[in-house]
């Protein structure tokens, strides 16, 4: 058993390896945070009245917040006037074509792993990449909007498509929601838009990749997503950035909406720098995720695979308000060091007939807390709501520790609401029978490990499903084919 | 914003008992002897300092208490009861033994200790206090666990006893406790403060009824520390029996040693607010702690048990067992937790909590939470909420049963599976008359001779 043990730290201790900074001269707004900072930053990004209004209200909302203290992670204060709150690559102009990227940036992206170029040629996958705080790329337009499929970023979409944006900036998050989505509302930068219409089924998977890089900044994008009546669009969402000794804030906010019979698959590979093995370093990864199905029988299913950050405290969540909709949450949570993670879900059922599933399967190894705490809220309108709700936590080694925190909340009483949970290690018995049909015991904890996330890695598009099994890893160098 | 203010927040202050102490302290129990005129204050001004939690304190999320206790209320005289009456509460059989308080003072009339075995102590906590201040003094000051209400129980407990069992001494008749309310026409409140060691391998079979004799605004807030020795043996079993207007406010803290077991049984058939506290140390290798309980509120009221089990030792095994039926416009909250402390490894732990909505206005909340710090542990929850299966019912529909007869009959069994697990006869007969007034159509079941 030592041996298997060590086996799985050896892996979960594997260093990380997009930690390097790319040198590229970047424009940053100085450290701090008042009004002239965003009224600079909405100016720099040419951003109409309505929108500089909109910012400034937020921020004045959140001078009145106070930072939450129920969460399991804790950390120190963080000092939001030392923050800069606008890093971009200094560039004259978005490029027009993918030859203008500064190559620096260019090799950046290769070097993760996901060539601007190749991945356009190859993968068919639309990109939408965003380097600190703003967009510098996205692939793929032209194709996509033949179909009518807008796919940009939100600085672009807020001057080429300020309706849409207008419309729903804010109506699934809104500004006062929580001091983090305050905060974003307030400052956020770049991030992704996509509108697919009417009837429209999105050929391609879409995808962002984050890349923080500037150092002493903070990354807050703005992602929105509108799938009009029966369209479907999959989006995918990746992230890194490089290894520093201090603590860097991401502070997203996802806005999904979905109408009638519309569907929306948002996936996530989270690979934030988790920090070093004594906890020094890492993103503070706060994000507020929620989508909307706003439409009857629309759908919306969240996927994350969630291994990096030093703190992940996020609750990607569905409001399920038109009848026989339906919200998925799919995570898998991985936590090793000193990673501290609490993350979870909200299922708001308020439509009839809606149902809700929600897996979620928590690693704790190391020294690390991982903590799943979610919501199901059945309100008195949602006659015939379903829940299904499975929470597995593994526990890696004795200093860890796993948490389960669960609310469920009914009004309806035909309502079906369902939740259960176990948390174990890897058992004796299962690697005892793997080695006796002659399993190496470093390929039996890859395998019994992969076994244990598979409900969820099964829900990721196939490139990410690569990706996120070489991240958890357990497959162990080559074990798993 | 400093954290003096998010406290605040989560907790009221109580202008309307701050003046309480300083008007009823001349008429405490033990106010001659001076250490236990200080704890009293002290824990007075801890319970002022500490204020009434609001719905804003995570442990209270449910359970609106500001509405039961921030009204001006007098500390509970003891009431004139009809006493042939009451021994319709009497459980644990002839040969039983009965402490039985009314609006917390005791009722010697219908008490009956005789007979105990050598090494049994039942003292009431007003002889306590004039016999052995310094005892009481210890078990007083010995609970310090930041909570409120615990606090004002002890700066305000006029009442209670302090049992105490000797090593090796197993007591054969159960001990029943019975605590009955009357109410006045404005409203009152009791404090009891009960106290019960397990020596070593001792052995006692505890039974707690709850009841309003005379309808009407009492609230109760007990608090019971427990401590069983290694190897003692415990069953206890709690009925309550309040009605609408009647709140009570229960804690009990219980620390386990090595090898310990515990039946917890709880029912709670009535009462206006009820939160039932259970806070269980494991202290030893070794320990089983099974935990059943079974709430049924109706019309307005509302039920909320929290459940901490800390498992902070190897090879202990705890379960949790709740149901829950909610009716009408009640309310019903359950937040169970296990935390598994760093080195209990071997620690098998369960928890399971389902409810049945039988109403469109009912409610219920629950939160069945993992806490777990140790890598070699079995530890699960399971939590349901739902209306009467369907498949059920119409199985009972196809055997000729008209629709109203089989429904009542299967709330009947889902809260009775609950009740298969008391051990005292009387104590559940009692329990099943009352879910019996409780479920829809109950009467019709014993009418056609279904149960």
């Amino acid at each position: 058993m030592a041996s298997t043990i060590d086996t799985v730290q050896e892996y979960v201790a594997r260093d990380y390896r997009f930690g390097f900074v790319t040198e590229v001269e970047e424009e940053l707004v100085p450290p701090g945070l008042n009004e002239d900072i965003i009224r600079l930053i909405s100016q720099k990004k040419g951003e109409p009245e309505w929108l500089t209004e909109w910012r400034l209200a937020a921020y004045r909302r959140w001078l009145t917040m106070e930072m939450p203290d129920w969460q399991k992670p804790k950390f120190p204060p963080i000092d939001f006037q030392a923050i800069s709150y606008f890093a971009a690559p200094r560039q004259k102009e978005r490029p027009k074509s993918l030859d203008e990227i500064d190559p620096e940036i260019r090799r950046t992206y290769e070097k993760l792993g996901i060539p601007i170029r190749e991945q356009e040629i190859l993968a068919g996958v639309a990109v939408d990449y965003v380097f600190d705080s703003v967009s510098v790329a996205t692939t793929f337009r032209k194709k996509l909007n033949e179909l009518g499929i807008i796919f940009c970023s939100i600085s672009e979409a807020v001057r080429d498509h300020p309706d849409l944006v207008r419309k729903y900036l804010g109506s699934v998050v809104p500004p006062g929601d929580n001091f983090f989505a305050a905060l974003n509302s307030a400052v956020f930068s770049d991030g992704s838009f996509v509108y697919v219409p009417k009837g429209v089924r999105c050929p391609m998977e879409l995808s962002t990749y984050f890349r923080i890089n500037a150092a002493g900044t903070g990354q807050f994008e703005r992602t929105l997503i509108i799938a009009d009546e029966g369209s479907y669009v999959s989006y995918l969402e990746g992230c890194t950035a490089p290894m520093r000794d201090e603590h860097q804030l991401h502070a997203a906010v996802v806005e999904l909406v979905a109408l009638d019979e519309a569907e929306i698959k948002y996936s996530t590979v989270q690979n934030w720098y988790p920090g070093d093995r004594e906890g020094r370093g890492g993103i503070y990864n706060f994000v507020t995720k929620r989508g909307i199905c706003r439409g009857r029988r629309s759908k919306i299913s969240w996927t994350q695979v969630e291994t990096g950050s030093a703190i992940t405290w996020k609750y990607p969540s569905c409001i399920l308000q038109g009848d026989e909709s339906v919200g998925e949450f799919y995570s898998v949570a991985l936590t090793n060091h000193f990673q501290q993670a609490d993350t979870g879900t909200k299922m708001i059922h308020i439509g009839r007939n809606t149902r809700s599933r929600i897996v979620s399967k928590g690693i704790a190894a190391g020294r690390s807390d991982n903590t799943y705490r979610g919501l199901v809220r059945i309100q008195r309108s949602a006659e015939g709501a379903r829940n299904y709700t499975q929470c597995d936590s593994l526990l890696i080694g004795d200093r860890c520790g796993a948490h389960t925190v669960p609310y469920i909340e009914v009004k309806n009483r035909s309502a079906k609401a369902e939740h259960e949970a176990t948390t174990s290690k890897i058992s004796d018995d299962q690697l005892f029978y793997c080695r006796s049909r002659g399993i190496s015991e470093e390929d039996a904890v890859a395998l019994i490990v992969n076994g244990f996330c598979r409900e969820v890695m099964d829900e990721l598009p196939m490139e990410f499903a690569v990706e996120a099994r070489k991240l958890l890893g357990i497959s162990l160098e080559g074990s798993v084919g | 914003m400093t954290s003096l203010a998010v406290a605040r927040r989560r907790a009221e202050p109580v202008p309307e008992l701050g003046s309480l102490f300083e008007r009823v302290r001349q008429r405490l129990p033990g106010r001659e002897v001076e250490t236990l005129a200080r704890i009293r204050e002290t824990a007075f001004a801890r319970f002022l300092e500490l204020g009434i939690p609001t719905q804003k304190a995570e442990e209270w999320k449910f359970s609106p208490v500001l509405r039961v206790i921030n009204r001006p209320m007098a500390l509970a005289r003891r009431p004139d009861l009809p006493l042939a009456e009451l021994s319709r509460w009497f459980a644990g059989g002839t040969s039983a033994r009965r402490l039985v308080f009314a609006n917390g003072h005791p009722l010697p009339e219908l008490s009956h200790l005789g007979g105990l075995p050598e090494g049994v102590r039942i003292t009431s906590l007003s002889r306590a206090i004039a016999e052995m201040p310094g005892r009481v003094a210890e078990v007083l000051a010995g609970l310090d666990d930041g909570r409120s209400f615990t606090f004002l129980n002890t700066a305000l407990t006029e009442c209670g006893a302090l049992i105490e069992v000797a090593d090796g001494v197993e007591v054969e008749a159960p001990l029943q406790l019975l605590f009955l309310s009357a109410g006045e026409a404005s409203a009152t409140m009791t404090h009891p403060r009960l106290y019960l060691r397990l020596g070593e391998k001792a052995s006692l079979h505890l039974l707690e009824v709850h009841a309003a004799a005379v309808p009407g605004p009492v609230l109760t807030n007990l608090v019971f520390q427990i401590d069983l020795g290694a190897g003692a043996r415990l069953v206890r079993e709690k009925l309550q029996l309040g009605d609408e207007a009647t709140s009570f406010l229960g804690r009990t803290v219980m620390r386990l040693e090595t090898g310990a077991r515990l039946l917890d049984n709880v029912a709670t058939l009535g009462g206006g607010f009820v939160r039932n506290e259970s806070e269980l140390v494991l202290d030893g290798p070794g320990i089983e702690a099974l935990l059943n309980g079974v709430y049924m509120p109706r019309g307005h009221e509302h039920v909320d048990t929290l459940i901490r089990v800390h498992h902070r030792a190897p090879r202990c095994h705890s379960n949790q067992f709740y149901k829950g039926v909610i009716e009408d416009k009640a309310h019903a909250a359950f937040a169970g937790k296990i935390i598994v402390h760093r080195d209990a490894q071997k620690t098998d732990a369960y928890q399971a909590n389902n409810n049945l909505l039988v109403s469109d206005e009912a409610e219920v909340d629950t939160k069945p939470e993992l806490e777990i710090y140790a890598d070699d542990v079995r530890c699960s929850h399971g939590a349901t909420v739902g209306d009467i299966d369907a498949q059920a019912l119409f199985y009972l529909r196809s055997r000729g049963l008209p629709k109203e007869a089989a429904e009542s009959l299967l709330v009947y069994a889902y809260a009775g599976e609950v009740l298969e697990r008391f051990r005292d006869p009387v104590l559940v007969g009692l329990a099943r008359q009352a879910v019996l007034e409780r479920v829809p159509g109950g009467e019709m079941l014993e009418a056609e001779g279904l149960v």
